[in-house]
């Protein structure tokens, strides 16, 4: 598969200002702009980085580029939400889609390891997609608890944060310049450990119509806060009360830009 | 540090004295969480609350500059109870009856009567350590900033050696270094005694050595350390000083004292980044490159020697440090500086420096792991140090008595002042204080106080306050909490406008010459 | 037009994290974490994700200052570097080279500080170098 990635992404270098993917040199490996004339042996697909930020970065610093993107499952849906939010121009972006393994797909308990292109002017897919990974044990364990069992679970969660925001960071769907968690107004500044709930709720409540569960915030996560099993429990409440799953569908807007009355509230659910 | 630091997670019981870890060293912090959720046990003591402390099995409060009777302590209860490792002591230490002799006295009861430390805690953090398969020592400048600095130290050996704690996997005893490359600053050789890789200035055949590759002659007797150079600045007998990338007038104890010592010289370079205080009322100042700008290399807490990389052209007209000194010296018609890189530095130091000897930054390239020692390129590097034996041979076991700290309060300075870190700030602040979003966490100085010592002094919530020492006083913001101890207060040193370091006490411990940062006697008053 | 990431160590705390800077055309825009890092394994603290912030601030000194009249001037590395060798080759030879300390830097990198303390023994000619280890 790297092989038909190197080449695919060379003989799109020739059109394109650059591709953004990997790179692995003696140093280490990150994200890079690869333009005509790099060495795309150095092209290659892991760790994974929060590339559609990168991209967005980019395009917005060099307005009339081209650029193309290599992207796994969660990269294309971190890409959709973000050209819902005007982050990023479906029309400047090419994307070389990436199929994960199954062993990749079960790290990340991801429900949908294969990039969806269908939404993206130009795209292609390498790699044969696999069916989605079996979820996260830890949200089934979580969903057992009482009520106190839950707030006590989180509350000694939370104690380990150092408030490095390498979860908000890392996100590749996080992109304010003005950050709820840095206001003073919501979050006492210079507190470690920072105020419990607020900080999390406050995090865990602006990924309800955005987490693509990409799982990067829990990698980035320095002391290990199983972060995800909040954000699945959000998607999945916000999959059932009105039926968004973010990063699935680039027609649908964000639904807290839309107004109530345009908003497909199930009525039995919402009760 | 003796163990390196994934091994942390692996440990069975995790000691933590002096540390603030979890905002000094978060990556160290976090490692010790993990170790906890695999099951270990955390000891945490120290006068102030902190998130390590919060999480701990156990937390004990001790006075300040009380670490070597609590240490006897928990030796003392060890001892008695049976649970010294017999065989450790029998076979890789010497002058265990010196310490059994010196810690007898040291009964949990008379450790509280010292420390504070209720007797019943001891005896169970004495236990915790003890009895766990794999206990790590950690300590930070809380330990080592004391008058008493070398007992603290070695009563933490003690301890390591008397429980078998040291050459095995996750245990040892672990300094935790508080800049980037002050591990690296030692090793090479920045330090008045000994040349790169601790070899002695006033061993013949060592100072042999460097005479024949530096084809110069060289002195044989120890130099000064900073803290001498300050003060003899002062006395006119110390006429220039060249700074490298440090800011004394922030972080030396007592700095009125210091700024005017250091304005008494003729000729002062500094070599910095940014204008520091230091810089300000320097003779000339070379711009340098940022840690961005330029390669070479950095060596962690855990002597882990790793490749730096430039991302960048240096700003404006700085220049890397090394070639500012190349330049220098060849000004100085100096042979022995015309190094074309970094790399090739590397080169002459693993010449000479026996535990640098295996390292190259071809080697180290590639995200190759290597600790030192490193005596040879197919020598795999040391992450934990002294297995099988110590570089002494026998661990010797020092018996320690515990001494006063050299300040005591009285009715006009009632308080005790300890200095220290916050999660936001580095050091004096130079690099963090100005970066936006460490700023807009914690922008300026404040002190830590108890409720009943705010009371004391008719404050409510969050005031002005002025705190005096015997040396000095600023005005900065109260912040009472009950997360420090009555009669001790709390005052973080990146603030240069209202430095902490203007009240420390200078008095330093008799052989590491270390500043008593830890320990001076404050007044605090409403302002 | 460039993107590019240079691994590297953190400039602050001991703990010898790796981390990535994002260079756009020149400019350090962010820090990523080092995935493959041993100690990091992907994250950072805040001090690290912010470690970039300081690099290229307004504040940095871009010329060699010499002192005038009471006031810093700016000054060309070449009237900079003949002042200093001057003025410490005079004291050295006036009051011996045990009037020079020399203070080494926990922030520079293992090459430098070795040079440094090599220029001081070697071409100052004293052992009057520390740094601030014990501060």
């Amino acid at each position: 598969m790297i092989q038909e990635i190197r080449d695919l992404v060379s003989e799109k270098l020739k059109k394109l200002d650059g591709v953004v993917a990997l790179r692995k040199t003696d140093q280490g490996t990150a994200p890079t702009l690869f333009q005509e004339g790099d060495d795309v042996s150095q092209l290659v697909l892991e760790p994974r980085y929060p590339v559609a930020k990168t991209v967005s970065k980019l395009q917005k610093r060099f307005k009339d580029a081209k650029f193309g993107v290599v992207a796994r499952g969660c990269d294309t849906r971190a890409l959709v939400e973000m050209v819902k939010r005007h982050q990023i121009d479906p029309d400047r972006l090419y994307i070389v889609g990436m199929a994960c393994s199954e062993e990749q797909a079960e790290t990340c308990y991801c429900a949908e390891p294969a990039p969806d292109l269908d939404p993206w002017p130009e795209a292609d897919l390498v790699g044969d997609p696999v069916p989605g990974a079996p979820p996260n044990p830890m949200v089934a364990e979580y969903e057992n608890l009482s009520r106190e069992e839950r707030w006590d679970f989180w509350n000694q969660q939370f104690t380990k944060c150092i408030k490095c925001y390498g979860c908000r960071d890392i996100c590749p769907v996080c992109f304010c310049d003005a950050c709820s968690l840095e206001d003073p107004l919501w979050v006492e500044p210079g507190l470690l450990v920072p105020d419990f709930p607020m900080y999390h709720l406050i995090k865990a409540m602006h990924m309800t119509t955005r987490c693509v569960a990409c799982r990067q915030c829990e990698t980035a996560c320095p002391a290990g806060i199983p972060l995800t099993v909040l954000y699945d429990l959000i998607r999945k409440d916000v999959g059932n009360l009105i039926g968004y799953i973010p990063g699935a569908d680039a027609d649908s807007g964000p639904p807290l830009s839309l107004t109530l009355a345009d908003a497909p509230i199930d009525s039995e659910l919402a009760k | 540090m003796t163990n390196s630091i994934p091994e942390f997670e692996d440990a069975k019981c995790v000691l933590i004295t002096g540390s603030n870890t979890s905002e000094a060293h978060p990556m160290i912090g976090t490692r010790i969480m993990r170790a906890k959720e695999k099951g270990a046990q955390v000891i945490v003591v120290d006068p102030r609350t902190t998130q390590m402390s919060m999480m701990a099995d156990l937390h004990l409060k001790q006075q300040p500059g009380t670490d070597v009777a609590w240490l006897n302590g928990v030796m003392q209860v060890i001892i008695s109870e049976g649970l010294a490792d017999q065989e450790f002591i029998k076979e890789r230490t010497e002058g265990y009856e010196d310490l059994e002799a010196a810690v007898e006295k040291y009964t949990p009861e008379y450790v509280e009567e010292i420390s504070g430390i209720p007797a019943e805690q001891l005896r169970q953090a004495a236990k915790m350590y003890a009895e766990a398969e794999r206990a790590s020592i950690v300590y930070a400048m809380g330990i080592t900033q004391h008058t008493s600095g070398v007992d603290n130290v070695l009563s933490c050996a003690n301890l390591a050696m008397l429980t078998g704690n040291v050459g095995r996997p996750s245990t040892g005893v672990n300094p935790l270094r508080g800049q980037n490359n002050v591990q690296g600053a030692c090793d090479l050789g920045g330090l008045p005694n000994v040349y790169p890789g601790y070899q002695s200035v006033a061993d013949p055949e060592v100072n042999h050595k460097f005479e024949e590759a530096w084809e110069t002659e060289l002195p044989d007797e120890v130099g000064l350390t900073v803290v001498e150079m300050v003060e003899l600045a002062g006395t006119g007998e110390v006429k220039a000083m060249y700074v490298m990338g440090e800011n004394p007038l922030v972080a030396d104890a007592d700095i009125n004292h210091a700024r005017e010592s250091m304005k008494n010289l003729d000729f002062l370079v500094v070599q910095d980044l940014f204008l520091s205080e230091t810089a300000e009322i320097a003779d000339v100042v070379l711009p340098a490159a940022s840690y961005a700008e330029k390669s070479g290399t950095f060596t962690a807490t855990d002597r882990r020697v790793q490749l730096v990389h430039p991302a960048i052209d240096p700003v404006g007209e700085s220049k890397p440090d090394w070639e500012i000194i190349q330049l220098l010296a060849e000004k100085m018609d100096a042979p022995g500086f015309d190094f074309a890189s970094p790399e090739e530095i590397m080169d002459e130091i693993a010449a000479l420096t026996p535990i640098y000897g295996g390292f190259s930054h071809k080697r180290l390239s590639n995200g190759n792991v290597l600790h030192w020692p490193c005596l040879s390129e197919d020598h795999p590097g040391t992450p934990y140090l002294h297995k099988g034996t110590f570089s002494r041979g026998l661990g010797k076991f020092h018996g320690i008595d515990f001494t006063e700290p050299a300040e005591s309060t009285d009715e006009t300075y009632p308080l005790i002042l300890t200095t220290g870190r916050i999660m936001f700030h580095f050091h004096t602040g130079t690099m963090s204080r100005r970066s936006e979003k460490l700023n807009q966490e914690v922008s300026e100085a404040y002190v830590e106080m108890h409720p009943k010592d705010a009371e004391q002094i008719g404050l409510n919530g969050e005031k002005k306050v002025k705190v005096s020492s015997r040396r000095g006083e600023i005005k900065l913001a109260a912040r009472v909490t009950d997360r420090i101890k009555p009669g001790v207060v709390f005052i973080p040193f990146h603030f240069a406008e209202a430095a902490a370091n203007a009240l420390t006490n200078s008095a330093f411990d008799p052989i590491a010459k270390i500043p008593e940062y830890k320990v001076c006697a404050v007044r605090v008053e409403a302002v | 037009m460039d993107y590019s990431n240079t691994q590297t160590i953190c400039p602050f705390c001991g703990c010898g994290c790796a981390l990535n800077l994002e260079v756009v055309d020149g400019e350090i825009v962010g820090v990523l974490p080092a995935n493959d890092h041993p100690v990091g394994r992907g994250s950072l603290c805040i001090k690290g994700w912010n470690a970039h912030s300081f690099v290229q601030h307004e504040d940095r000194l871009k010329t060699p200052l010499i002192r005038e009249d009471g006031d810093l001037r700016e000054a060309s590395w070449e009237e900079a570097l003949e002042l200093v060798a001057d003025k410490l080759g005079s004291i050295k030879s006036e009051h011996g080279p045990d009037a020079v300390g020399v203070l080494a830097s926990a922030k520079c990198t293992n090459e430098e500080n070795y040079l440094l303390q090599k220029f001081s023994r070697a071409v100052i000619g004293t052992n009057n170098v520390d740094h601030c280890a014990r501060l």
